[in-house]
């Protein structure tokens, strides 16, 4: 497993971004390169969802945003028992859903 | 740009249809709406519709049934979307036809079946209004989405639980005086906050419903207008904001920022401010949303909105009756449909003919808000009386 999770950043003026745009939303500059969305951060939100979409066979799932340490945010499944606000979480990749065979991988926080 | 006035309203009953299709959903608004109106359909120069999704109605091109049904072939007509705002959309949309010159007699219909899959399917392909790519594949729904922008609210704010409960058993209130509202009956407060978990801390009567309904608008030229109704509804100011496509990537999670530009554009366009609205109808698609359409329209500084509805002052009597027409939480959220259902309810209120016990005395201003997603798009319009 080597999945990595990309959004971007402005070759003009330095602004970082998650999800990638087109066009720099500080400069407008088109000349963007990818920037790696990993690392520490907390959590500011968070909820445990009980009436679940399709592709999910469980109680609940619990999702979050976290501002990680680049101010950048991101949205992801917590992997914690004891959530709370403010809460030191780190990124991790795994299979946050699947649709038959098809398997989806994205962002996770676990605690530090 | 001419003005534009409303001379006609029409709403299907909202609720679990399963009598009726999308296309006699449609008949039914557009029907009423002409009735009103006191004109034929032969009359009418141009058709929007809008449908917000293909999915719930395994249709594509579902505008092309509602045109073809109701018998307006072969003048021009489209379809317009912005997920839950589509509604708004088609009234911008039929707005900028007549005020453009383009006719002078223009039908909005907006129509939505959302009861022929099932709740699972529904709360999936409302995931996809959200960001398709960065949000929604990890499992997230729209109760998802405003659980997070409730849970931000509470922790910045100190908003309650009881205060979003509030905003429930004030639209169950006026829901039950609404003939067209999908579910008629009060609630107590101790019944919504003891409701089962949706997306902690949101609780069923935190949430809105998922309905079959439709409405209709007619709209006229300013000319036009006058000799059709003796009390034209003026479409007085417009405004059409738009935000990023994920929640994470928002300015501040606690404020719809779409909600906040487009109140600007339309308070300026009309020439008044909020303290003049008399009646509102806002998006209550959960009870947070409504809370936070308080702050975002200017009815009450950021972060007030959990004691604006604790004192009740969104109740009629109070400083800004909100949604008496039941809301989204009450009247029910056909989706495509909720926009334009929510111009004719201001036209309602202002004309003076809502139903006992829910009508705002001698308004004559009133306000729209819709959101589409959690808040990538955002309308508001404002309407007046002469």
């Amino acid at each position: 497993m080597n999945e990595k999770v990309y959004g971007a950043r402005c070759k003009d003026c330095g602004k970082e971004m998650y999800p990638a745009h087109a066009r720099c939303p500080e400069c407008g500059s088109e000349k963007l390169e990818p920037l790696e969305i990993a690392g520490q951060g907390k959590v500011l939100t968070y909820t445990d969802l009980y009436a679940l979409p399709l592709d999910y066979e469980r109680r609940y799932l619990r999702l979050a945003i976290v501002e990680l340490d680049s101010g950048l945010r991101a949205t992801g499944q917590l992997l914690d028992e004891k959530p709370k606000l403010g809460k030191r979480v780190r990124t991790t990749i795994g299979v946050v859903r699947q649709s038959g065979d098809r398997k989806i991988h994205g962002l996770q926080f676990v605690p530090v | 740009m001419r003005k534009v006035g409303i001379v006609g309203i029409g709403q299907s009953r909202f609720g679990i249809r399963s009598d009726a299709s999308l296309r006699e959903l449609s008949f039914e608004a557009a029907k009423a709406s002409l009735d009103d109106a006191g004109i034929p359909l032969d009359d009418v120069q141009a058709m929007v519709v809008s449908v917000a999704s293909d999915e719930l109605s395994y249709a594509l091109q579902p505008s092309a049934q509602v045109v073809d049904y109701l018998g307006f072939n072969p003048k021009p007509s489209f379809r317009v979307e912005g997920a839950c705002a589509s509604g708004s959309m088609a009234v911008r949309t039929g707005w900028m036809t007549v005020a453009s010159g383009l006719a002078d007699l223009v039908i909005v219909v907006g129509a939505e079946k959302m009861t022929e899959v099932s709740t699972a399917a529904v709360t999936d392909v409302l995931g996809r209004a959200g960001d398709f790519m960065w949000e929604y594949p990890f499992g997230m729904t729209f109760p998802g989405y405003y659980a997070l922008i409730a849970r931000a609210h509470m922790a910045k704010y100190g908003t309650t639980e009881e205060q979003l409960s509030m905003v429930a058993v004030k639209n169950h209130h006026y829901g039950a005086l609404n003939p067209y509202a999908h579910m008629r009956k009060e609630i107590s407060l101790d019944k919504a906050m003891s409701s089962f978990t949706v997306a902690d801390p949101l609780k069923l009567y935190d949430c809105c419903l998922i309905s079959d309904g439709a409405a209709a608008i007619v709209l006229a030229s300013d000319k036009l207008a006058g000799s059709l109704s003796k009390k034209p509804v003026w479409i007085s100011g417009l405004g059409l904001g738009t935000d990023t496509i994920s929640l994470s990537d928002r300015r501040d999670i606690t404020t719809l920022d779409a909600t906040v530009e487009a109140a600007r554009q339309a308070y300026d366009m009309a020439g008044i401010g909020p303290k003049d609205i008399d009646v509102a109808v806002v998006h209550d698609c959960f009870t947070i949303a409504e809370i936070a359409a308080y702050e975002d329209l200017g009815f009450c500084a950021k972060g007030e909105g959990g004691k604006l509805i604790e004192e009740k002052r969104t109740y009629i009597g109070g400083d800004i009756p909100v949604n008496v027409d039941g809301g989204l939480k009450s009247k029910g959220h056909p989706i495509g449909a909720t926009g334009v259902a929510m111009a004719a309810e201001i036209a309602k209120q202002l004309r003076g003919e809502a139903d006992p016990g829910r009508q705002v005395e001698n308004a004559r201003i009133g306000l729209s808000h819709n959101v589409g997603g959690n808040g990538q798009h955002a309308a508001v319009h404002v309407f007046q009386v002469d």
